[in-house]
């Protein structure tokens, strides 16, 4: 037991798991449909898009941050997309993920160089990005693509059991996990979170390492992106609002802490998981999509209840305090 | 404190009430659109944008409060929603005057429901608030369907926004209320001191003696009290219950006060940075309108703006952090 408890790293990670567990036994105990096998698939299908928002969200959030744009660079990524594979064919599909990193560029340098706070720097990103979507829409018409063959095969025709765009998407997050657990830029920004003043002194360049959270933030949003425009056929201009704060509830479920420097990717998908099995099961039972808005908020603030609870029963001799 | 104010009265006053950085961007922002765009500085128009200003500066006052105790509060937009719709399905039991008191009274429970869980249970006030938000919004569209509905029409409902007292119209007299309150608590009442205290380093204050729960829970709950005359205010403005009420109003709330240089660590902040960030973000909306840009230019417009803005607060340390960009350091 001890050992499991250290493989999954603390008390902390368990909540997602946990969460995910006892949503499934609730609606598979209320609504017999939930378990069968379409369901699961169901949400197995929708929750990727979340998934990556929010493992990009962590990538901001474990260095005391947080990006309130992801939800618009998703849009502005898909329908960027869409314009580049109309005009390139599948390599425009590339398009996505390079105007994430783009936005998050912009992102990471108004906060890592010049010190913007990360709440108004997100922000006006997330402003000024809604913007430039309309802009490259003409006023948010949505931007179907030519070869919508391609799209729904990429999207729906399971290839090893899963559509191959729900294989790419796990790639990205085995990635991610890689990055976080074993690179250096990943132990980079784990040390800056955890003690900017440390990380600094041990020379570590400060500024460019949250340049970097902000970029992967950022390149993540824009694979969801993708994504959407994989699983829609077309590119949304309008779309994602909402999203940003369901990723960062996600990243907080699982185990993210908002002080910085604890974080575990798995945690975290299985949080964005958790989400999307709320959101669909409450669906099946005929509950109004606004009841599992209050939900998902509840879920929320029990989520930082557990955190004060696990802080209470583990005995922290001292208790960081994040900016927010 | 006597010795070290005696000498240079006259150089001192200025020294007390020359305009810092957020007066200095809020005049040059003004001038900028006195001279670029037409009509802007009619007097029509600028009572205009007072009017647009005060209702937005009296959230952006309770921001203040929370942000200077170092916490933030996302529910306010979503909080205004629920009062909007809480407000009109009152009015059949309690009168048009009753429903909007019945919705800000909505409001400042909603303040003390996020006091209570950040100061009794430590939660971090960003979770707590995020939360709160998404779950005022569903219990708003939930009430409702998700459709607006109409308020009974009637005087009294709509005498907040559009009513006026000796020519003065009365969101601006709520407005300009506000920011006094605000000034008295922040500068001069016992409990501003002790939330400057708190949110300055919440550990020092606690073992000062000072019972900092029930400071942070009294913050929550005064910016609650500010968010509900917001929301009464827009709620009589648009006449009917509107489960999507001010979407962006906890952002606009906060990007007023960061352009007003109110730094969100904690600890620091006045009521005039408020007003400073409020009439920059309203010159803004305004002056977009005026030059008829479409909406896709507005939002680009808006963004440069709260960026730009906030980046002259610290413009003597540019260079140097532009500086720091182009060089690497050796171990990056």
């Amino acid at each position: 037991m001890r050992t499991a408890l250290r493989l999954l790293g603390g008390q902390r990670f368990l909540v997602a798991p946990l969460c995910l567990l006892g949503a499934v036994i609730v609606f598979a105990a209320s609504a017999p449909e939930f378990l069968t096998l379409g369901n699961v698939s169901n949400v197995g299908a929708q929750m990727w898009v979340l998934a990556l928002l929010a493992v990009g969200q962590m990538f901001a959030i474990v260095t005391r941050g947080f990006d309130i744009s992801v939800g618009a660079v998703a849009a502005l990524s898909s329908t960027i997309a869409a314009h580049a594979v109309n005009a390139l064919g599948p390599a425009g599909l590339l398009a996505g993920p390079l105007t994430g990193l783009l936005c998050g560029t912009l992102t990471g340098f108004l906060i890592g160089f010049l010190r913007l706070q990360p709440i108004v720097a997100t922000l006006g990103m997330m402003i000024g990005v809604r913007g430039l979507a309309l802009l490259v829409t003409g006023d948010g018409q949505v931007v179907p693509l030519h070869d919508a063959d391609l799209a729904s095969w990429l999207a729906f025709d399971p290839a090893f059991g899963l559509p191959p765009a729900d294989w790419g998407a796990i790639g990205c997050i085995l990635l991610a996990g890689a990055l976080l657990g074993r690179a250096v830029l990943g132990r980079r920004l784990v040390m800056l979170g955890s003690n900017p003043d440390a990380a600094h002194l041990v020379g570590i360049d400060t500024a460019r390492t949250q340049l970097r959270a902000y970029q992967l933030c950022g390149g993540f949003a824009g694979l969801a992106g993708v994504l959407v425009l994989l699983r829609a056929g077309t590119g949304l201009p309008t779309d994602g609002a909402g999203m940003e704060l369901q990723s960062i509830a996600a990243a907080l479920i699982g185990g993210t802490a908002l002080s910085g420097g604890v974080a575990r990717v798995f945690p975290v998908v299985l949080g964005a998981a958790f989400i999307q099995a709320v959101l669909t099961g409450l669906d099946l039972q005929g509950v109004s999509p606004f009841i599992a808005q209050i939900v998902v908020g509840l879920v929320i603030v029990a989520a930082g209840f557990l955190e004060f609870a696990l802080r209470r029963f583990q005995g922290f001799a001292f208790h960081r305090r994040s900016w927010t | 404190m006597t010795a070290l104010a005696l000498p240079l009265p006259v150089r001192s006053a200025w020294r007390r009430w020359r305009p810092g950085a957020a007066a200095w961007t809020t005049l040059g922002v003004f001038l900028l659109f006195a001279v670029l765009v037409p009509r802007f500085a009619s007097s029509g128009n600028l009572v205009n944008v007072l009017r647009v200003a005060a209702i937005l500066c009296v959230a952006a006052c309770g921001q203040a409060i929370v942000l200077v105790l170092g916490g933030i509060e996302f529910s306010f937009g979503s909080s205004a929603a629920l009062a909007s719709v809480v407000g009109v399905l009152a009015v059949p039991w309690l009168g048009p005057a009753g429903g909007l008191a019945a919705g800000g009274a909505v409001v400042i429970a909603i303040g003390a429901l996020n006091g209570a869980l950040i100061a009794g249970f430590g939660l971090p006030p960003f979770v707590v608030t995020l939360g709160m938000l998404m779950a005022a919004a569903g219990a708003a569209a939930s009430l409702v369907g998700g459709q607006p509905i109409d308020a009974p029409p009637s005087a009294a409902f709509a005498w907040p926004a559009a009513g006026s007292v000796a020519t003065i119209p009365v969101p601006i007299l709520l407005g300009a209320a506000a920011v006094t309150v605000l000034h008295a608590l922040l500068s001069r009442s016992r409990l501003g001191r002790l939330w400057y205290l708190a949110g300055a380093n919440p550990v020092a204050a606690r073992l000062s003696g000072i019972a900092v729960g029930r400071v942070t829970f009294l913050g929550y709950l005064v910016a609650g009290a500010f968010c509900a005359v917001t929301a009464v205010v827009l709620t009589s403005r648009v006449g009917s219950g509107q489960p999507n009420l001010a979407p962006n109003l906890p952002f606009e709330s906060i990007a007023a006060c960061a352009i007003g240089g109110i730094p969100l660590a904690g600890g620091e902040g006045r009521a005039h940075q408020v007003v400073c960030g409020v009439l920059v973000i309203a010159m803004m909306n305004n002056a977009v309108v005026l030059l008829n840009f479409p909406i896709a230019a507005q939002q680009l417009v808006m963004a440069v703006v709260i960026i730009g803005a906030v980046l002259l607060q610290n413009a003597g340390s540019l260079p140097v952090m532009l500086r720091r960009a182009l060089t690497r350091r050796p171990n990056a």
